[in-house]
């Protein structure tokens, strides 16, 4: 068992849409360890972005954490002065959104981007940082990173720009590095070359990560452990093994199912029915029951509670519940 | 099975470049040729800026190609009768004017070239210092020569085989103004069978009507079989005149126009020009619209092909209020039905756009493409904005339609994983270019291009088990289509890269029964065998 980097407790967000409070959040509970990559799976308006946000604490305007507990390398964060955070942001842990251009200035070049951070939170000199910039460059796998600290992003290509970001992010040495689908905007040979980029520079800055994405195949190629969410709720966690042989949950099923899969002969499409819920819908009980082929009557008035299935494998559906018995660990 | 297969639509050679300024373009799209049958799910993959989507707008003539033919055969040249083909016969005799004219000129230019070899060859045999220099700066002169015979060799060829489109190896024939009278006769005979037809049409459409409301009209009826014969009389027509012309005079009168035009093999493949379909390229912008009926086209956004002021059921109904002539309730019935066939409910007439999910509102935008008699849909990219159990589902919407509706799908996209589950056959291109097109079965079991093999490779797997890679399948990125590589395209990221790869460029060949590929790792007579 390695240093727990991330421990998030019964994390509930709110927004504010037209003077009412949404849940966004329904209490959501994770944790990352060191050198480990924890992807975080779900459709588009499940939470993950949200959950990302509200650990970097850049939850727009109208959203706030209301309850629960985020704690990084033991520090809690949640009841820190908007001063402390900003100095634990960015500097011990670090994001990589899914469109890089937006997230790198345009006015300024690549070197005053990247040593800009260094000076700041590494308190090197410019000719330190200069040269650190450079060997993380190199390290990234890009030619001539000499040219390039001079260029500035519009003069490269995405692939090229979301490896300067992972750069720029892992050359302060973050415990925790949050990447907010990084690959989506990208080709697949590119993303390829990005995933193995990721799980080169992991090992040797030894980081916990925080991987969204909504594409299985990629959380196959990078993750240690998977948490899914639904609609604001974590509905099953377990290791990527575990995920991947033995899905339990009805969702994470019904997902695997729907992915064409390249390497089979044949694929009957099989969707799940119905479409996703909105955060101002009421649904009571389980989230899911609507679009669930086993919902019963208890499904459709209880919150399913989690229950660990197997050590590290967690679960929350009643049916699931019911075959194991009560106790779990079966 | 292959030998059954109707043709909808074939791609001849076609070309799309924008330019960018004086003298530089963006090479979109390269000599891509393929047909595309009827009923078939024909899929295409690349990375971005690989020409997916130009391509998939050329054909819908969305944008003007620049060079080649795409041609269509979803309608017959005597339904249609489209107002170029006359035209065309007229332009005959210019063409092989211009034919004959290029080649010429090219004679002339030889005869410079063969000036300047002698004075070469007496040079060369002295050789002190001072005539060396001269010799290379003839040499260049004739290399310069040379090119330009070449090119107006090609123009010629190329003349030709633009009147080879109306007239197959006629164009070569002494006595063109007999033939373009004979074409000109079956012309018109098609244009009096199109109305024929379109009198038909209305008939039958009234007949129908009668027979909806219980009074089958046995007067319309005869007209409307008294039209049918005409048609079918004037097409037999128009159809013996291009014989009569075939028969008297091909092979006759050859004109020398080139060195080859005596050659019987140049001559049939002239005749293989000869156009059966409709060249979209050539149609007015009246005749494209007709067509547009049959050929949609839905989008990857579909929030942005929707006007958001504008409620659901009214934005398709449009479809109709354009393109019909029924009345109001009919639309409004006819939009009923739509929305349940693709799946939403009669409510979401009166919904906006703004009320509906990525899902539903990609529903509508197929509702609105499946609307007229729609024969040939481009897809681009249309499930790839949505979430995976939402793509499932439309991917099932659109099975189930082509197979109802017996609808052909052009399908562009990047995911491998679901144009492999969806089509039938896939073209693989890059840069602009076309490498492989085969079944999706023996595309993915049997890769035989490079590109195509690493594409797979690079696919994120559903595989758990091995270590996490830290092997990159493809290095760098995908090359500027302004400065193309020269040679193959990819030949600056393959790993099997030769020597001509980067000389020469490679052409599509049918490897294996229906399964083309370009790359010079195939051709034995030139290439190592493949380790």
């Amino acid at each position: 068992m390695g240093k727990k980097v991330l421990e998030v407790k019964d994390l509930v967000t709110t927004f504010r849409i037209d003077k009412k409070e949404y849940e966004v959040l329904r209490g959501v509970s994770f944790d990352i360890e060191e050198n480990e990559t924890l992807c975080m799976v779900g459709e588009s308006g499940c939470g993950k972005s949200v959950t990302t946000l509200s650990i970097m604490d850049l939850l727009p305007g109208n959203g706030r954490v209301v309850s629960g507990s985020i704690k990084l390398n033991g520090q809690e964060l949640t009841t820190m002065s908007p001063r402390e955070r900003n100095a634990v942001r960015g500097k011990q842990m670090g994001m990589i959104f899914q469109e890089p251009m937006t997230a790198l200035n345009p006015l300024l070049t690549i070197g005053r981007q990247m040593t800009e951070e260094l000076i700041l939170h590494r308190n090197m000199s410019k000719k330190e940082a200069y040269d650190t910039a450079v060997g993380y460059l190199e390290k990234v796998g890009i030619a001539n990173p000499a040219d390039r600290m001079k260029q500035f992003p519009f003069q490269l290509s995405g692939g090229l720009r979301q490896r300067i970001m992972i750069a720029m992010v892992m050359a302060v040495k973050p415990s925790l590095l949050i990447a907010d689908e990084p690959t989506t905007a990208l080709d697949v040979t590119i993303q390829k070359q990005v995933l193995v980029l990721l799980n080169k520079l992991k090992k040797d800055v030894s980081t916990g990560v925080l991987f969204i994405t909504h594409d299985l195949g990629v959380v196959a190629e990078i993750a240690d452990r998977v948490v899914i969410l639904y609609s604001g709720r974590k509905v099953e966690e377990g290791s990527i093994g575990a995920i991947f042989s033995k899905p339990l949950h009805p969702y994470t099923i019904g997902l695997m199912r729907a992915v064409p899969n390249v390497d089979e002969d044949s694929f009957d499409i099989q969707p799940i029915p119905g479409t996703f819920p909105n955060i101002t819908e009421e649904i009571g009980g389980c989230r899911f029951h609507p679009r669930c082929p086993y919902a019963t009557d208890r499904c459709r008035a209880e919150v399913p509670a989690e229950l660990e299935v197997e050590p590290g494998h967690l679960v929350c559906c009643h049916k699931v519940a019911e075959e194991y018995g009560k106790e779990g660990h079966r | 099975m292959s030998g059954e297969r109707k043709k909808l639509l074939e791609l001849k050679k076609l070309k799309k470049y924008f330019p960018v300024r004086r003298g530089v373009n963006i090479k979109a799209v390269e000599d891509v040729t393929f047909s595309i049958y009827e009923g078939e799910k024909f899929g295409v993959v690349g990375e971005s800026g690989c020409g997916k989507s130009t391509l998939g707008r050329v054909i819908l003539q969305l944008y003007p190609q620049t060079s080649g033919a795409c041609i269509y055969y979803g309608r017959t040249r005597d339904e249609m009768c489209p107002k170029y083909l006359a035209k065309e016969v007229a332009r005959l005799p210019a063409y092989q004017k211009a034919a004959v004219d290029f080649y010429q000129k090219s004679v002339g230019v030889e005869k410079k070239a063969d000036v300047l070899r002698g004075e070469i060859e007496a040079l060369s045999a002295l050789g002190s210092d001072k005539e060396v220099k001269k010799e290379a700066k003839l040499q260049k002169k004739l290399s310069e020569l040379e090119f330009q015979a070449r090119e107006l060799r090609k123009d010629a060829s190329r003349q030709l085989r633009e009147g080879s489109r109306t007239v197959g190896s006629l164009i070569l024939c002494k006595d063109l103004p007999k033939i373009q009278a004979l074409f000109d006769q079956a012309q018109k005979a098609t244009a009096a069978a199109a109305s024929a037809m379109k009198k038909f049409r209305e008939y039958e459409k009234q007949y129908e009507e009668g027979r909806v409301d219980g009074a089958p009209d046995s007067g319309l009826k005869a007209k409307m079989d008294a039209a049918r014969a005409e048609a079918d009389r004037l097409v037999e027509t128009s159809r013996n005149y291009r014989l009569q012309a075939f028969r008297d005079y091909r092979g006759k009168d050859v004109l020398p126009i080139t060195e080859r035009t005596q050659d019987p093999a140049y001559q049939a493949k002239l005749d293989g020009n000869y156009e059966t379909g409709i060249n979209l390229g050539k149609l007015t912008g009246d005749e494209m619209r007709e067509l547009r009926r049959e050929m949609q086209m839905i989008f990857q956004d579909p929030a942005a092909s929707l006007d958001p002021r504008q409620s659901v059921g009214k934005s398709i109904e449009e479809v109709f209020v354009i393109n019909t002539d029924f009345p109001a309730e009919v639309r409004r019935e006819k939009t009923m039905d739509l929305l349940e066939k693709v799946g939403l409910k009669r409510e979401h007439y009166y919904s906006y756009p703004n009320a509906l999910s990525g899902g539903q509102k990609q529903r509508v935008g197929i509702a609105r493409a499946i609307a007229l008699d729609t024969k040939f849909v481009v897809l681009d990219e249309s499930v790839s904005a949505l979430d995976v159990s939402v793509q499932a589902q439309i991917l099932q919407l659109l099975n189930e339609l082509s197979a109802e509706k017996h609808l052909t799908y052009f399908f562009i996209t990047h995911d491998l994983g679901v144009v492999k589950h969806f089509c039938d056959r896939i073209l693989v291109m890059y840069l602009g270019n076309a490498c492989e097109l085969a079944d999706s079965k023996a595309l993915f079991h049997t890769p035989l291009h490079p590109y195509t093999e690493s594409l797979l490779a690079s696919v994120p797997r559903l595989k758990v088990g091995q270590e996490h890679s830290t092997e990159s399948v493809l290095e760098g990125d995908v090359p500027s289509a302004m400065t193309p590589p020269s040679g193959c395209p990819f030949h600056t990221r393959c790993a099997r890269c030769m020597d001509i790869c980067s000389r020469e460029k490679p052409l599509m060949k049918e490897r294996e029964p229906g399964h083309f590929v370009a790359c010079h790792l195939y051709d034995k007579e030139k290439g190592a065998p493949r380790s």
